[in-house]
């Protein structure tokens, strides 16, 4: 395997890094020492089979599990997180494969959740600025909802996911955790998301992106991970490596 | 008011309509039994004062995705503690000591739920029957009285230019837990979790605490309730608050509160509890005899519920 | 919950001690006594003559009845007040029950004063709560009369007409009578209590106790089991036939833990114990009158009782001292006479299963 493939070379440290991460489940390993580095701008794509472990990586970087042992550094320094607010503190965001949006709350307040906006002595909730702002952001991301007022459970599945992205882009500052965004996607809609993805890129967030897709993958990522069992079976460069190969890491069959 | 009616769907409307429509027609029913009068109206804000709180604290805990069957059993506890406590210290410790019942009650109820993940459901089904329990060996059944004015006033027959306290308790209750519940970060927390309770944690909202919280309210305002009670009645008794319950949710319910979480209307529960209040108050008017005013009321709630559920999504 | 269990039998006249707490037994232990030591005048020696029969119709008078629950009891005692209150010529314009619940017996005062009624016939719940709860009824004049209980400080002649209860001495008396006669006056009994601090059922058996231990030499209580809830005495009196399997006599505080009693004989094939009870049930009367383990049944009259309510309420509204103290009789029901002790009781014919077996 190429040295430049697992570390690229850059005077900063990556803005993640995972080393020797381990997670059992009651004696049942979930993933095995795991390493991975994602850089400012990077789009790094992990894939693997059902149960290989992808949501299980998501889930501590979010800091919704805790690893076994291994350490999480982030630009360089050690950090744990003990739940996810923690993590979004730190500029991280997930995008959920079952979107973690509230369906019976309208768009805004599902784009502010969890740090809804207040003003005022008595601290009300400021619905006028939440509402204006999120209004603001669909439009720039193209995101086309009927109103920000609208309840997620009367959206489409395009466009709820159109609001996770972005709250995913409005909350990230450096990360975002991306669970099979486009899962349930039609052709157009998954179009639209793989836009967002590339904006989100291009200002210089790191990604990291769990999909079953190969074709987007290798539209979408700069370097591919992928697991297998809960074992890493290494990582590539996409533009050096090809469908073929990473199909035989999948499956373990060569 | 106004601005709940409008951030509220459609179908919420109906219950202020057919409560305007019950309201008109024991109006016109009644016009010579004196359900029109200035007292009879204040009577009935008076009546259900201790179920409207309860019921404001219900949309909270129904909300949040929990349900609360201690309530009645916290009333007689908190009515009973504060009493006692009265006989032999002023009434401001007499009312500490109930609501810290309260208080102390909604935190078991809510540790259980929320940091043991019992079902809400289970665990105040055996608070209420374990408290009822303690109601009944806490006086021997005996009932104790209230011999404190200032108390008597405060939670009971005072006025406040012209206003009895009691329908300013009920207003108290009903602007406050409107405004937390829908204006408040804590309101929206509690929308979030009783909706998606994953999404809202992974939203960073702590869920175990908010779930804790709307047990602590809902068993403070069931404190609450029980102190009301007591001045009303100038005493305490352990039957106090045990038909409660049902009133309370019904109310609830109709009031527009989904019973599986995630939405709710604390001036829809108001308007709940006063429907209930008023189905007693002109039944009992029209001279009907115990068991047609039964069936004549469930009747109403029936056609009730059917008009406020009916046009949901699920 | 027991609460509600309760309510369903007719036992619950009242639901706590008077007032005062005194004592209801006199000297002679058979007389019942008024919460001020009020000698008790029987129902039947209340009386309106013609000329105050045409005076009260012309008063145009209307009543309210504020029962603490509904029962078989609160029926026929609804029943007694309607029809005397028709032949007074008095509406009845609002009936309501408290459900137990001193805080909605409250509320259904309020509501009914908007109706202005001229009388009102009440059972009060609570002593301290129902002293505030009729205050407005006492302050606009109504007419009070009490069912089995007195609020606090309340005076008789002032603030009440007159109190009329049911003879629960007696009630409790007969039974034991009752079952000293089915057992020729000896034997061994058993005595399963009312364990719950309840004015009616604890006078009741009460008495029944006294008077097995003072009347019937012969007759000895040799097991007790106390029970709150109902639905739980088969088990209970299954432990009891277990330990004392001889027993000749069993008294049970109410009817329907007396089904549950009858019950654990039938499943231990016993037909030799006797069983007495209080207030009147379809399926115990019908044991008993098909010669099964039921001896007797003792009962009040409860449709008297009602209908002395109004006639006392009569007094109140032409200002005709009443009595203070009014006491509706007890009745014993046997086989020989139980279609008639249904009608004394309850005044309505004795239900369709009973009399089919009497045939």
């Amino acid at each position: 395997m190429p040295a430049a493939a697992q570390r690229p070379e850059h005077s900063q440290p990556p803005v993640l890094a995972l080393e020797g991460i381990h997670k059992t489940f009651g004696g049942v390993v979930a993933l095995q020492s795991f390493d991975l580095e994602i850089e400012a701008g990077e789009v790094v794509a992990l894939v693997g089979d059902n149960g290989a472990g992808k949501s299980t990586v998501v889930k501590i970087i979010a800091g919704m599990l805790h690893p076994t042992s291994g350490r999480l550094r982030l630009d360089g320094a050690d950090i744990t997180f003990a739940d996810p607010s923690e993590s979004q503190a730190r500029g991280i965001q997930v995008v959920y494969q079952d979107l973690a949006l509230a369906d019976g709350q309208p768009v805004y307040m599902n784009m502010f959740l969890g740090r809804e906006r207040v003003i005022g002595p008595l601290r009300r909730l400021d619905r006028r600025g939440m509402i204006a702002e999120t209004a603001e952001l669909v439009q720039a991301l193209d995101v086309r909802i009927p109103s920000v007022r609208a309840r997620v459970r009367d959206l489409s599945g395009g466009q709820r996911q159109g609001v996770a992205i972005a709250r995913a882009t409005h909350w990230a500052r450096k990360l975002v955790l991306m669970d099979e965004p486009t899962a349930a996607l039609g052709v157009a809609e998954t179009a639209r998301v793989e836009a967002n993805i590339r904006s989100l890129k291009e200002r210089n967030l790191a990604i990291l992106l769990i999909s079953h897709s190969l074709d987007q993958v290798f539209r979408l990522s700069d370097r591919i991970c992928v697991l297998r069992r809960g074992v890493q079976v290494g990582v590539r460069r996409t533009n050096a490596t090809s469908n073929n190969e990473i199909v035989s890491m999948i499956t373990g069959l060569s | 008011m106004l601005s709940a009616l409008r951030a509220t769907e459609p179908a919420k409307y109906v219950i202020y309509v057919g409560f305007l429509a019950i309201f008109a027609l024991f109006a016109v029913a009644l016009r010579d039994s004196g359900f029109l009068t200035t007292a009879n109206l204040l009577n009935i804000i008076q009546q259900t004062t201790s179920v409207t709180v309860m019921a404001v604290a219900t949309v909270f805990v129904l909300t949040v995705g929990e349900i609360d069957l201690s309530i009645g059993s916290v009333v007689a506890i908190a009515a009973l503690v504060a009493a006692v406590t009265m006989r032999e210290f002023p009434w401001p410790l007499g009312v500490l000591a109930g609501l810290a019942a309260g208080v102390a009650i909604g935190f078991v109820n809510g540790a259980l739920v929320a940091y043991v993940r019992l079902p809400s459901f289970l665990v105040t089904l055996a608070t209420m029957g374990l408290l009822a329990g303690v109601a009944r060996s806490l006086t021997n059944l005996q009932s104790v009285p209230v011999e404190d004015d200032v108390f008597n006033a405060l939670f009971g027959s005072a006025a406040l230019l012209g206003i009895p306290s009691l329908v300013l308790w009920s207003v108290a209750a009903v602007g406050i837990g409107h405004f937390v519940f829908r204006e408040t970060r804590f309101g929206a927390h509690v929308h979030a979790t009783g909706d998606n309770a994953g999404a809202a944690r992974a939203g960073g909202v702590k869920v175990e605490r908010i779930r804790l919280a709307c047990l602590v309210v809902s068993s403070t305002c069931a404190a609450l309730a029980g102190l009301l009670y007591a001045g009303r009645l100038h005493g305490a008794r352990y039957t106090l608050g045990e038909t409660d319950l049902l009133t309370v949710i019904a109310a609830v319910i109709v009031g527009g509160t989904r019973l599986s979480g995630g939405a709710g209307s604390v001036p829809g529960a108001l308007i709940g509890s006063l429907l209930m209040g008023m189905l007693n108050n002109g039944l009992i008017l029209m001279g009907l005899s115990v068991s047609d005013q039964m069936i004549v009321r469930g009747f109403i709630i029936l056609a009730a519920v059917a008009l406020t559920l009916r046009d949901r999504t699920r | 919950m027991l609460e509600r269990i309760i309510s369903k039998t007719a036992v619950f006249a009242g639901t706590i001690a008077f007032a005062a707490g005194l004592p209801l037994t006199g000297a002679s232990a058979q007389e019942t006594k008024g919460p001020g030591g009020e000698t008790a005048t029987p129902a039947n020696a209340l009386m309106l003559s013609d000329a105050e029969v045409a005076k009260i119709k012309e008063g145009k008078y209307s009543a309210a009845l504020l029962w603490h629950t509904s029962s078989d009891f609160v029926n026929a005692v609804t029943a007694g007040a309607s029809d005397e209150f028709s032949r007074l010529g008095v509406t009845i314009v609002a009936t309501t029950d408290a459900g137990f619940d001193a805080a909605k017996q409250k509320s259904d005062v309020e509501t009914v004063m908007a109706k202005k009624p001229s009388v009102i016939l009440a059972l009060p719940l609570d002593p301290v709560a129902s002293a505030e709860a009729f205050r407005p009824a006492v302050a606009a004049g109504t007419k009070l009369v009490l069912l089995s209980n007195v609020p606090k400080g309340y005076v008789q002649g002032k603030d009440y007409v007159a109190i009329v209860t049911d003879d629960l001495f007696q009630m409790g008396k007969q039974a034991a009578d009752a079952l000293a006669a089915a057992l020729g006056k000896k034997g061994k009994v058993a005595w399963i209590f009312h364990d719950a601090q309840y004015y009616v059922t604890n006078q009741r058996d009460n008495a029944f106790k006294t008077t097995i231990e003072k009347d019937y030499p012969d007759m000895k209580i040799v097991a007790t089991a106390g029970i709150t809830d109902p639905a739980r005495a088969q088990d209970i009196a299954q432990a009891l036939l277990t330990k004392t399997p001889d027993l000749d006599g069993i008294y049970v505080t109410w009817a329907e833990p007396a089904e549950g009693v009858l019950a654990a004989l039938r499943a231990a094939g016993n037909t030799k114990t006797k069983i007495v009870t209080l207030d009147l049930s379809e399926p115990v009367a019908l044991d008993m009158v098909k010669g099964g383990n039921v001896a007797a049944i003792t009962a009040d009259k409860a449709y008297e009782l009602g209908r002395a309510m109004a006639t006392a309420a009569g007094y109140g509204l032409i200002g005709k001292a009443a009595p203070a103290f009014v006491v509706a009789p007890a009745l014993t029901a046997t086989k020989a006479n139980v279609a008639q002790a249904w009608q004394d009781s309850l005044h309505r014919d004795a239900p369709k299963s009973v009399t089919a077996a009497l045939k």
